[in-house]
Formats: structure tokens, sequence, C-alpha cells
């Protein structure tokens, strides 16, 4: 993009869980979401509780941040945290580890990001050193 | 043999003006709401012992908001329900309402929803959206939907004019509708459609519905006393189904397959009816996609094929398959979260013979749908299916 961009809202951190672990892994530029010790199974986004199992036997690990799209749009209309993000392609991400998580395709043209393309992660910065997953086509 | 109930009645209805930024209050538009249920059914207000009410956007920082109402409107119910399923509460307070009844917790039950959001959005849904959807720009429900139909296009394919006949249909019954937004009340063309702006690819302005204001009540009873009130006009709810976090605990479920999917036999079992017996569809309509995607859950056609059924089916109040006779939300305003008791109000409205220019001409049965929430790259939260019966 060729405009400047201004600092994005840097979301707080644990509002309604400890979320801490994505926030450092972010930090670090790696993708931790949480795991379900008891069916091996990823969940995103995060919960109090497994949500397979109820149980709070789950813990954070890093994923590869390799997947494929499952559903894309590009949304076209200003709203609140878009100023100078527009054309934005949003897609849901099926990760190779088995779960859905929904992140910006960067730098892409939004007739390229089809379902079924591979994605690996990218990061994008909001403020300071502060970056939020995101994917790019490989 | 089937178990169809027919001891529960909704014996009267009511509808404020859809309007936008009106200035006015839940509480003043639900006032409105009850004085003309009272006016058009006859009842006095201290015949009323339960009330059901939907949490509006506009009110929702009250806890106590159904309590408050009770305050303002003047009755004492020994029932009250406070319903937070969105678009699922009308639907939903009217089943609540007939298990209360057969409880015996009470007798004559109004179910209540109003909300004012063009005038006043006080919603913050919290959660997990500031740290996990707002960052990608996934503020409300079009980009959700935007994703939901890319899915769609890429499995089954989806015809744009058929998206846009819908949109079409819904204006077309606007017209004849008193209530409908003032400025929903010109014809639309598939040019229109077609030129209409894209919001989240591949959903364009014309498939969504626009926040307003407005209210709607419902009388709920039993039979018997419906009868002893004297009432004469009447439908019963002989089926009703919902389901919340439909395939939550799979976090690979294919997002096109909707709570609908489950609770649609169930609705056609309590009732005995199939999708070929019903004589208009008052389907929830967020958006466009979301009627196409019910005419193949509630098997009006197969999966896969809901652009074909719906550029061959008439959809006209006149048609063999009325919908939306009333505009639906999408071309009358959708009032809020007391959304979905503007499909309702329309089904009981043309049962009840009151149809007008838009009459249906045989209203014997109507299948209404509610969705409440759109959460997290799925497609809604709650689904809900209510089959009236004369």
């Amino acid at each position: 993009m060729a405009e400047e961009k201004a600092d994005r809202p840097v979301p707080k951190p644990s509002v309604y869980i400890d979320t801490s672990p994505f926030w450092e892994g972010a930090k670090n530029g790696k993708l931790v979401l949480q795991f379900c010790k008891d069916t091996k199974q990823f969940q995103h986004y995060p919960r109090p509780v497994s949500i397979f199992t109820g149980s709070r036997n789950i813990e954070w690990r890093e994923v590869s941040g390799k997947g494929s799209v499952y559903a894309v749009t590009t949304i076209r209309v200003p709203g609140p945290g878009l100023d100078g993000r527009l054309p934005l392609v949003v897609a849901t991400v099926r990760l190779d580890e088995g779960v859905r998580i929904l992140g910006n395709i960067l730098d892409a043209d939004p007739s390229e990001v089809t379902i079924d393309r591979r994605v690996e992660l990218a990061w994008d910065p909001l403020s300071g050193d502060v970056q939020y997953p995101a994917f790019k086509l490989v | 043999m089937t178990d169809k109930k027919k001891d529960i009645v909704i014996a009267g209805y009511s509808e404020t003006a859809i309007d936008f930024k009106t200035g006015r209050s839940a509480y003043d538009l639900g006032g409105e709401a009850l004085a003309k249920l009272l006016a058009a059914t006859g009842i006095q207000k201290s015949a009323i012992d339960g009330l059901a009410v939907t949490t509006p956007l506009s009110e929702c920082p009250n806890p106590f908001f159904a309590v408050y109402m009770t305050e303002a409107l003047g009755i004492t119910p020994t029932w009250l329900n406070y319903g937070g399923t969105g678009g699922c509460s009308a639907t939903g307070g009217v089943a609540r309402a007939a298990s209360a009844i057969r409880d015996g917790h009470c007798e004559v039950v109004v179910v209540l929803s109003a909300d004012a959001p063009s005038t006043s959005w006080r919603a913050n849904y919290g959660a997990y959206r500031s740290e996990f959807q707002d960052p990608q720009g996934v503020q409300g429900p079009p980009a959700t939907f935007g994703l939901l139909m890319s899915r769609y296009k890429h499995l089954y394919g989806l015809k744009q004019e058929a998206l846009g006949k819908i949109a079409i249909t819904q204006r077309e019954h606007a017209l004849h509708n008193d209530n409908a937004y003032s400025k929903f009340k010109t014809p639309i063309t598939m040019a229109d459609y077609e030129k209409s702006r894209v919001i989240a690819d591949p959903l364009k302005l014309l498939d969504c519905v626009m926040f307003c204001d407005g209210a709607n009540a419902f009388l709920v009873t039993s039979a018997k006393r419906a009868k002893e009130l004297g009432l004469s006009k009447m439908v019963y709810p002989t089926a009703y189904a919902e389901v919340t976090n439909f395939n939550g605990t799979d976090s690979l479920a294919e997002i096109t397959e909707t709570g609908f999917s489950m609770i649609a036999p169930k609705v056609f079992k309590q009732s005995g009816l199939t999708a070929k017996d019903i004589k208009m569809f008052q389907p929830y309509d967020d958006f466009t996609v979301a009627v196409l995607m019910k005419f193949e859950d509630f098997g009006f056609c197969k999966r896969g094929q809901g652009s074909d059924f719906t550029l061959d089916t008439d959809l006209s109040f006149s048609g063999s398959l009325p919908l939306n006779t009333g505009g639906g939300q999408i071309s009358a305003g959708q009032p809020g979260l007391a959304s979905g008791g503007l499909n309702l109000a329309e089904a009981v409205r043309q049962m009840f013979g009151e149809g007008g220019s838009r009459q249906v001409k045989d209203p014997k049965n109507a299948l209404v749908t509610g969705i409440g929430v759109i959460p997290y790259a799925r497609n809604w939260g709650t689904s809900a299916a209510m089959i009236l019966e004369a």
C-alpha cells in the first residue's frame, strides 16, 4: 500500500480469559493457539475450557501457520479500524493442524485469493513491537 | 399419526411502523405495540399475566430491561421471560410462553419485541471480539456473510440473478406494506441489483438488511382461555424447534451446513406436514443468501439447488410459495432485535386474512424462521423454526 499506514489500535490482551501466550508468541513471530491435551485437537478462538471435553486440561502450542483458504471475502466499505486498509481481504484459513482462523491475506490482489489456495503465516504490524498474525499466498 | 398440539394459540398480533432514527426508545415503541395489541384483540391489560420480552440492542446495558418494561407497561406477570437469542426471541418467546401456559405459570402472555438501534446503538459484544476478530476488520455480519457466501459459491455455485430475484420479490411485497420503511417503498429491478454496491464480496448492498426502529407484539394463550376472552381470530403454533451453536464442537464443520438442517425435520415431524404442504414461507432474512440456503434446509429443493429453485419458483404473494409477503426485513426494514417478530407478524396477519392487497390465497399454514447472532467464522448462532396452522 502506497499510503503511510497509521498505527492501528492494539487490542488489550486477556479481556475475557488469559490470552497472554498468544500475544507473547506473536511478539516472537510465533502463532500460538489453544490445544486440548485430552483429545489432541486445537481450538480457536481461545476458550475457557476445551470445547471438546469441557475440561480445563488445555495448553498453548505453536502451529506451523501453513494452511489453505477455506472461505474468503474482500471488505470494501469503510468502518471502524478500516481506515487506509480497503479493499481488505479476509479469509477463513484452515490450518494444517486442523483448526480454522480468521486472517487478512497481505499483499495480494483480491482476485488472486481463491478457495483452496495455499497460504503461510505473515505478520501485520499494528503499533510499535505489536504484530498480528495474518497470511500471504504461497 | 403425529402428536400435533392444538391447545395453545396466537390470538392477536400488532406491529408499529418501521422507521429510521425515530428518536424513540424501545419502551415507547413497545408501549405502542402493546396498545395496538389491546385494541386489536379487545382484551383488558389486566388479563395479561405473562410477558416475554426480547433483549434490545438499544437498551441492553440494562440487565433488568424486562422488569423495567413491566413497570413501563403496568403489567404484573407471574411469568417473565427475557429472550436473548436475537432474531429467534419472538418465535422462541411464543414457544416458551406455550410451555409456561401448559405448566400453569400463566394464562395470557404478551410476547413483546421492541428495539431502536438506529436511534441508539448500545451493544458491546465484548468476549473474544476485540482480540480475535476486530483486528482483521471483521466487525459486523456483512464480512461473515461474505465469507459464508464465498464458501457456498465454491461448493455449489451461486447465481446472482437468484439473489436478485429474492431482493426484488420482497421489495414488491414491501410496496403493499403500510408498516414498511418509507424509503424502501420504491420498486427495484435486476439492473438495480446488479449495480448494487459490493459490501464484502460477493455480498451486495441490496442483499442486506438495514437497522431501523420498530416493535411487534403477540398474544399467546390457551385455546380455551381465548374462547373465554371472546377472541375469534387465532392460529395454532403446532411445531417449534431451535438449536444454538450447531456443530459447535467441530472445528472443521462445513459452514454451509446450518442449524436448520437439524431442526427442519423436527418441525415437519411435529406438525405432520412436509415442505410441499407449506402455504407461505416467512423466513428470517438478514441477508438474501440465508433465504436461499433455507429453501434447501427445509427441503423445498435439494442442497446446492437453491439458485435454480429460486429462479424456477413463483415467490410472489400470489405464487406457489409466497415468500416474506410483507417485504421481509430486507425491504420493510430490520427493527433491531425485534426483527424475528416481523416475519412472524406477517405470517399471523396473512393467516388472519388481513393481508390486504398482498393477501395469500390459501393461508392455512405458514413456516416462520429466526436467526440469532453471527459468530466467529461460521454461519449463525441460533436457528429457530415455527409452523403455524389454522
